[in-house]
């Protein structure tokens, strides 16, 4: 979970709503006058100004009034949701929610469709959003925050990968590729790995390390990743090269012929990276095989790091 | 009920739109000052002329309370009527009816209307990303107790984009979507700004399947249905009708208005898809006693293509439903059957912040003038001018005639 997220604060009014769902209920008011449902939390009823305003459990039963997939993230802290899908939400008791959809894919989407109630997680301290799945998914599933969950399973399995000698040239020749690797896996960079990173670099800029500053006066409107954290990250990817090099003594990392930090990663972002076989070249004292590894927050088409890293083999 | 039609637009000044990064920074007072002087060298009139102002409140630079108070005493203007309007886009179209209103009551003869939108220039203490801070949310509060902050910003609610994508997706839903259709108001109006060198897309033509090709932003709107935030500013000099004989172009009477608003997110309006600018239309046309069919062009605030639909529907200028085969059947450029956004719209133009809206004011004023060069209709008496705020949240309509 981000750090920057804008996160609700609870008024005397709303209270009640949030403290609901910590404990999985869903509770909205209802005018006394006039019987009239109402989101959001007020003192008054909109319908007749009446004060005498009761709070109320409701099903949770619902509909999709709209929604739509946002392609480019409404605030730089929802890249770790992107695509986001944002929606209008419309109890059964007549009011209307915005809300995302959690657990649906964006073909399952129709307006109209039934939707349930997900109390999801947001912070340790038990807060709670409520969003909304449809009817056949598992609601309580969605609830866990979603760093908890497992990183998915990488594309190609360890097994199956192509073995090339480092001395055949031929066979490494064609491993050179204008196509980009499936996705490795993903992996979170939170504010504690920025911190320690900041620590052990010294490299403790407050646009790396201090959230409020940076929410206050960062033109990012949060912390983001040290370029060169994410570079090194590359470490804990596994790229789906679908190929091992074999017959080597030693492999040296040998730097880098162009390494750029086109966008940033705010921190809470997941990245994962691709790769392709930029350049092979096999000489005297070793073979040399180039890989441009783009590394991106999950969801972005623009790489946070481009980095074309040079692996020396030696016989 | 309403205007008699004794008070006329008689004056306008409009800086070129231009990209923030490049275009001059000016304090506001001075923007206001510059554009007062361009809009009654225009009408031909005086500053002493003047003793009303309708100024922008929000985003006002130098000042966030006693703006009029500090504009009257920076140009030297002694005020009958001052007035703040915060509608968002709508801010133009709500001016224009509240100076001519002030100017039928006999408060005052001639009021300034001014929208200063250039980025002011940077404090000792101040760095460029102060704009960048400032847009972070956009016209959302996060003011403790704002619902807003509360109920939408923690989804990531925020913005325009993605309110009007909910609009359009539930218009899809319920009357069928015809991205062509939607790209054509793009393209039609991008053919009006070849016509009018001040547009910020002047020289640059546009097809439909560019439009569908360009990025998508939040479905189902491509980057190049949403407006381009610039650098601008504009002013208007609205006079009773003796000072309107003494100007130097003709007038263009306003002759009926209508507001309406009921919510800021459209998630709360009773139906998403039946917007404000149907009872605001509808009061302007009646108060003119008009009908749609009887205007000779229309210049519709077009922040998104979908904004623009919706208009010509619940303007009345077609049935609900009908918009999209509307838009096929009609040429919307000024050489077409139903000359709209003649000046290119916001889409193509460029939106000055707040001021965006006064680029359909003052197209209509333009053309009523008889001044619009190249794109100039060839009978223009009677305008329909929109104005809309936030997600179709603020609305208003004018209509202005010339004599």
């Amino acid at each position: 979970m981000s750090n920057n997220k804008p996160m609700p604060v609870a008024t005397e009014i709303s209270a009640p709503f949030w403290e609901g769902l910590k404990a999985r209920r869903l509770l909205i008011q209802q005018c006394a006058a006039c019987d009239q449902w109402l989101f959001y939390p007020r003192r008054h009823c909109p319908a007749c100004l009446g004060h005498d305003l009761a709070w109320r459990e409701v099903s949770g039963q619902a509909s999709l009034y709209s929604f739509t997939v946002a392609r480019i993230p409404t605030l730089p802290d929802f890249i770790d949701e992107m695509p986001q899908k944002l929606a209008v939400v419309e109890l059964a008791e007549g009011v209307r929610i915005n809300t995302t959809l959690v657990g649906l894919d964006e073909a399952q989407i129709r307006i109209g469709m039934p939707l349930q109630p997900v109390f999801a997680q947001v912070d340790a301290k038990g807060g709670r959003l409520l969003r909304f799945t449809g009817l056949d998914q598992d609601a309580i599933g969605f609830e866990t925050m979603p760093d908890a969950q497992q990183a998915p399973p990488l594309a190609v399995e360890q097994s199956d990968r192509q073995q090339v000698d480092c001395k055949d040239e031929a066979a490494l020749q064609a491993l050179v590729s204008e196509r980009f690797s499936e996705w490795s896996n993903s992996l979170l960079v939170d504010q504690a790995l920025i911190d320690a990173f900041a620590q052990l670099s010294g490299d403790d800029y407050w646009i790396h390390t201090d959230p409020d500053r940076a929410r206050r006066s960062s033109p990012f409107g949060g912390t983001i990743a040290h370029g060169a954290l994410v570079q090194v990250l590359q470490s804990r990817l596994k790229l789906a090269l679908g190929f091992e090099i074999t017959g080597f003594s030693t492999q040296i990392n040998y730097g880098s012929d162009r390494l750029r930090f086109p966008a940033p990663v705010p921190a809470g972002s997941r990245i994962h990276a691709r790769a392709r076989v930029k350049a092979v070249e096999v000489r005297e004292r070793g073979t040399q095989l180039t890989l441009e590894i783009n590394t991106h927050v999950v969801g972005q088409e623009r790489p946070s790091v481009i980095n074309d890293l040079v692996i020396l083999y030696q016989r | 009920m309403g205007l008699k039609g004794h008070a006329a637009i008689v004056g306008s000044a409009q800086y070129k739109p231009e990209k923030y990064a490049t275009a001059p920074r000016m304090f506001h007072l001075e923007q206001v000052a510059d554009l007062a002087a361009q809009a009654l060298r225009d009408a031909g009139l005086q500053a002493s002329d003047l003793d009303g102002l309708v100024i922008n409140g929000p985003q006002f630079h130098e000042a966030s309370v006693f703006v009029p108070a500090m504009a009257a005493e920076y140009l030297g203007l002694q005020l009958n009527f001052a007035e703040v309007v915060d509608l968002g886009g709508c801010t133009s179209v709500g001016m224009v009816w509240r100076a001519a209103a002030a100017i039928e009551l006999g408060l005052c003869q001639a009021v300034l209307c001014v929208l200063p939108a250039r980025m002011a220039p940077l404090g000792p203490d101040e760095d460029p990303s102060w704009m960048a801070r400032a847009m972070r949310f956009g016209g959302h509060s996060t003011a403790f107790g704002a619902p807003e902050a509360e109920f939408d910003l923690p989804y990531g609610h925020m913005g325009q984009n993605t309110g009007y994508a909910m609009i359009a997706q539930r218009y899809a839903a319920q009357y069928g979507y015809d991205p062509r259709a939607l790209a054509k108001i793009a393209v039609d109006q991008r053919s009006n700004a070849q016509a009018n060198p001040q547009a910020m897309f002047f020289g640059q033509p546009l097809t439909v399947e560019q439009v569908l090709a360009s990025r998508k932003v939040a479905d189902p709107l491509h980057v190049l249905e949403i407006v381009m935030p610039v650098a601008g500013g504009a002013a208007l000099i609205i006079a009773s009708k003796e000072l309107a004989a003494r100007a130097r172009k003709r007038p263009a009477f306003i002759t009926g208005f209508g507001e309406h608003l009921a919510f800021k997110s459209p998630s709360y309006a009773q139906d998403m898809l039946r917007t404000p600018i149907g009872p605001a239309s509808r009061r302007a046309f009646d108060m003119a006693g008009l009908k749609p069919a009887d205007v000779d062009a229309a210049q519709i605030y077009d922040c998104y293509t979908i904004t623009a639909l919706l208009t010509l529907e619940d303007a009345g200028f077609c049935g609900k439903g009908e918009g999209m085969a509307f838009v096929r059947e009609h040429d919307l450029t000024w050489r077409g059957d139903f000359p709209m956004n003649t000046h290119g719209g916001q889409l193509s133009f460029g939106q000055a912040g707040s001021a965006g809206g006064m680029s359909q004011v003052i197209e209509a004023v333009t053309q009523i003038a008889g001044a619009a060069g190249e794109r100039q209709l060839e009978r223009c008496d009677s305008v329909y001018v929109s104005g809309t705020g936030g997600v179709m949240s603020e609305q208003g309509a004018l209509i202005l005639q010339g004599a």
